[in-house]
């Protein structure tokens, strides 16, 4: 009872959320100039007719006084409506479901690896001999420091210009997808171990860990089967993290490897001022964050029931 | 050109030999060749795979107005008129037509039996719905509209012949009927499902559209049935390929090395900095053609200072080494350009070439006698305490236009200050209508030396209508040549305009011209048969093939 009475309360942060999110969003947009009638016949060396253009002002709204066509805006976005995209023509709903799948696939591969490898990392480095520590911990921090771009860039100059392992981008089968999620892995990775690797380390500094050991366990099964647990919740906390990292730095992995997906649909939109897709992504990518967040409280609870009446 | 030139010659006569009416001549000029191994004729079948830079966001022909539609066009669209090799207009879904003689009343005689892909046929109520689609506020069109605006009504005389009234004599209509964005749709799509005209147009092209993903591909797949290509295409029937598959590689490094590495057989915009690497690659053709219409120019905003004063026009032109900036951009591929109109375009007088010169003593004489004498701290020139500045906004990308960053150096030197400002493309396109830019640099492409009309004559500023005299260029002169030429039948009369048109150009200097607009492209020698549609100037595909 108290369970669900906790998720209604999230639910409804998450509605506000969304809320200020296509607020701010819609603010923003309407405060940078560049005018969206312009927009949608096709920028600077198009020859639209003034008669075009008052068709284009007239059935996209935009000669209404901005209030009128924010409450238009928050009416439709409420009926789960986002609109038309200006410059591709076809609903918003359209192009993202067009979308979403390539980005969600790369995000969850990417997650999963840099999950894998950050745990990898933390188990074996976690309170070892002070250079081992410092070495993987210096290249942990480059790898957090580095840019997403530079990283793709020598994967691909290794991987793909050189060794011509895997294909140089694209959506064409599984081996397209290898590059662009090392590169989001690595990007999210060494932030991830660190935060990993202090958590076991705490936690093998427990008594109960030295009550194992003196049981005569060894090392790797202390590690694995005692510690590792409570490097759990670090992880479930990181999570909102991990996909702010990953849905953000897709814009970059996108255009780099020439794939299809969320990032750059975002980035043409923005560059084109199409409003409308731009406020359809941000809204999607506040609810995942919602829904996230909302899943992490509950599996806190699930994993620690205390966290419940913290 | 040379490489692409045989590759012709032997497809041409690799098609006469195995129609068994080819002559020793011919034959001997295939074994000369260095594509002679090809002389086994076309292969069937198999999929070509193309990189491009950048993909429209809609493809219906009549609704865009992006540069790669001239390329994707092609795959998709028939259109009524054609350039042929040597750039004169030619026959394609019309046979004939007649022009009455006050140049107002066009009769189109089109081609039999020509079906669009949705199994409707091509004939005059199909040309009239396409005209009307162009022009209808609905459609939104940013280009195709413009191009056929002296279009008032037309008639169907019967099922294959359509009469088109012009408000006004204009010679450029024939030669835009044969561009890319002026492609015929089904007119069966076009009256029942215009909203799916973007994600799924309907044409009568070699090649039927598959799959369309935003951003990422464009799939088509060939039409079987295929028999009317334009004659200079030498191969009427339907394409070898079965497939062409076409990925958006955004990088041009990217680009570049996938199609190294065997990942594209062809890549449109083929980046000139890899230019060399690609040519001394014996497995790569390059292609480095001109398009026709404006070169790359930085036009001045005459209506305002600083470039409403002549003299400083003059002074910037002249400051500016557009030899070292052209080698410099363009790494040896582009060629530099001294005036309004681009090489390839009918009626390029060349005899306006050298007026505008490099010549930094002239320009720092001009700058004194308009009275930019003062120089401030850090050496820019002043005018009662005021530097010369001028603002040139550009698009904003991964890098600044690298043409301003050049100029920019250039006119450093004599104590012109032009400042870069990069702007998001929605800003970029309002303060170009809005005119509020001192500069504004880039290329414009038409296969008509109308251009000059659409450019800079007065009623294209901005402000009344929508239009692209960037340079708010406004002279009577000038206006009378451009109206009366576009006005000219095709011919001397047309010729003797259009060229005192460009001297007239020369002596009011809207803009630097620095560059001619390249079409660069770039294929694995494996893949034969590629011709070239010279409207602007693109591969095309219909009679390409793969060597196994």
């Amino acid at each position: 009872m108290r369970l669900l009475k906790r998720i209604g309360f999230r639910l409804l942060v998450g509605v506000g959320v969304l809320w200020g999110a296509a607020t701010l969003a819609f603010a923003a947009l309407h405060l940078t100039a560049g005018d969206p009638a312009l927009a949608i016949l096709g920028g600077p060396d198009a020859r639209p007719t003034q008669e075009v253009l008052e068709q284009v002002r007239r059935e996209y709204g935009l000669d209404d006084p901005v209030i009128v066509q924010y409450l238009h805006y928050l009416g439709r976005v409420a009926t789960g409506d986002l609109g038309q995209s200006y410059v591709l023509r076809v609903p918003v709903l359209d192009a993202i479901g067009e979308q979403i799948w390539s980005t969600a696939q790369l995000a969850l591969i990417a997650a999963t690896t840099a999950i894998l490898l950050a745990l990898t990392i933390a188990l074996l480095t976690a309170r070892r001999r002070p250079w081992l520590r410092s070495l993987v911990s210096g290249v942990e921090v480059v790898l957090a420091a580095t840019p997403t771009f530079v990283i793709g860039f020598a994967l691909l100059i290794v991987f793909s210009f050189t060794l011509r392992l895997f294909p140089i981008g694209g959506n064409s089968g599984p081996s397209s997808v290898v590059l662009p999620a090392l590169t989001s892995a690595l990007s999210v990775v060494g932030t991830l171990s660190q935060v990993l690797r202090n958590e076991l380390e705490e936690v093998l500094e427990q008594p109960f860990i030295l009550t194992a050991r003196t049981r005569g366990m060894r090392d790797a099964s202390v590690r694995v089967l005692h510690a590792l647990r409570h490097a759990v919740i670090p992880t479930v906390t990181m999570s909102g993290f991990l996909v702010a990292a990953l849905l953000g730095g897709s814009v970059i992995t996108e255009t780099l490897f020439a794939r299809q997906g969320l990032g750059t649909l975002l980035l043409n939109a923005v560059y084109a001022k199409d409003v409308p897709v731009v406020l359809g992504v941000v809204i999607l990518s506040a609810g995942v964050y919602v829904v996230i967040n909302l899943a992490v409280d509950i599996a806190y609870s699930l994993i620690d029931p205390r966290v419940v009446t913290a | 050109m040379r490489t692409l030139r045989s590759t012709l010659a032997g497809v041409s006569a690799a098609v006469l030999a195995a129609a068994l009416t080819s002559c020793a001549s011919q034959q001997g000029s295939v074994a000369a060749g260095p594509n002679a191994a090809s002389a086994s004729g076309p292969v069937e079948g198999g999929t070509l795979r193309m990189s491009i830079s950048a993909e429209p966001g809609c493809l219906d022909a009549h609704a865009i107005s992006a540069t790669q539609q001239a390329l994707l066009g092609r795959i998709l669209y028939d259109t009524v008129t054609t350039l042929d090799r040597d750039g004169n207009i030619a026959p394609y879904l019309a046979e004939s037509w007649d022009i009455s003689p006050d140049g107002t009343t066009y009769t189109f005689h089109l081609r039999k039996g020509v079906t669009f892909s949705d199994g409707t046929p091509w004939n005059a109520e199909a040309f009239q719905v396409n005209l009307e689609h162009m022009r209808d506020p609905a459609t939104k069109s940013p280009l195709a509209a413009a191009y056929i605006a002296p279009y008032e009504s037309s008639r169907i005389i019967d099922e294959y012949t359509l009469e088109v009234h012009l408000a006004y004599p204009y010679t450029p209509f024939l030669y835009n009927l044969a561009q890319s964005w002026l492609g015929m749709n089904s007119p069966k799509a076009i009256k029942e499902s215009p909203e799916t005209l973007c994600d799924h147009p309907i044409a009568s092209g070699p090649f039927v559209l598959e799959s369309y993903r935003h951003n990422q591909s464009i799939t088509y797949v060939r039409r079987k049935d295929y028999t009317w290509g334009p004659s200079w295409l030498r191969h009427q029937g339907s394409a070898h390929v079965d497939r062409i598959e076409i990925t958006v590689v955004a990088e041009p490094v990217v680009r570049f090395n996938s199609l190294v590495s065997g990942q594209y057989d062809i890549t449109e915009a083929a980046p000139p900095q890899n230019a060399t690497a690609i040519q001394a690659n014996p497995d790569l053709v390059y292609e480095n053609l001109v398009r026709a219409g404006n070169p790359w120019i930085l036009h001045f905003n005459t209506s305002r200072p600083p470039f409403d004063d002549i003299r400083v026009r003059r002074a910037f032109v002249a400051a500016v080494n557009t030899e070292a900036v052209t080698r410099s951009i363009g790494f040896g591929t582009y060629h530099v350009k001294d005036n309004y109109l681009a090489t390839p375009t009918k009626y390029y007088d060349k005899s306006t070439e050298g007026l505008l010169r490099h010549d930094p003593a002239l320009a720092n004489r001009l700058l004194d006698e308009a009275g930019w004498t003062g120089r401030d701290s850090e050496g820019y020139r002043t005018k009662d305490g005021k530097r010369l500045v001028a603002y040139a906004p550009t698009a904003e990308g991964s890098s600044v236009t690298p043409e301003l960053v050049q100029i920019q150096g250039e006119v450093r030197k004599v104590g012109i200050d032009l400042r870069i400002q990069q702007l998001p493309q929605a800003q970029l396109t309002e303060r170009r209508y809005a005119g509020d830019y001192d500069a504004l640099g880039g290329v414009w492409h038409t296969n008509t030396p109308d251009v000059l009309f659409i450019r800079y004559h007065s009623s294209e500023i901005t402000g009344r209508r929508i239009g692209q005299n960037a340079a708010y260029l406004s002279d009577p002169t000038l206006d009378d040549l451009l109206r009366r030429a576009r006005e000219a039948p095709d011919g001397e009369e047309a010729a003797r305009l259009y060229a005192a048109a460009q001297h007239r150009l020369i002596e009011l200097v809207p803009g630097l011209p620095v560059h001619e607009n390249h079409s660069q492209w770039a294929y694995h020698r494996y893949v034969k048969g590629i011709e070239i549609d010279t409207s602007h100037p693109i591969p095309v595909f219909t009679g390409a093939w793969i060597e196994g």
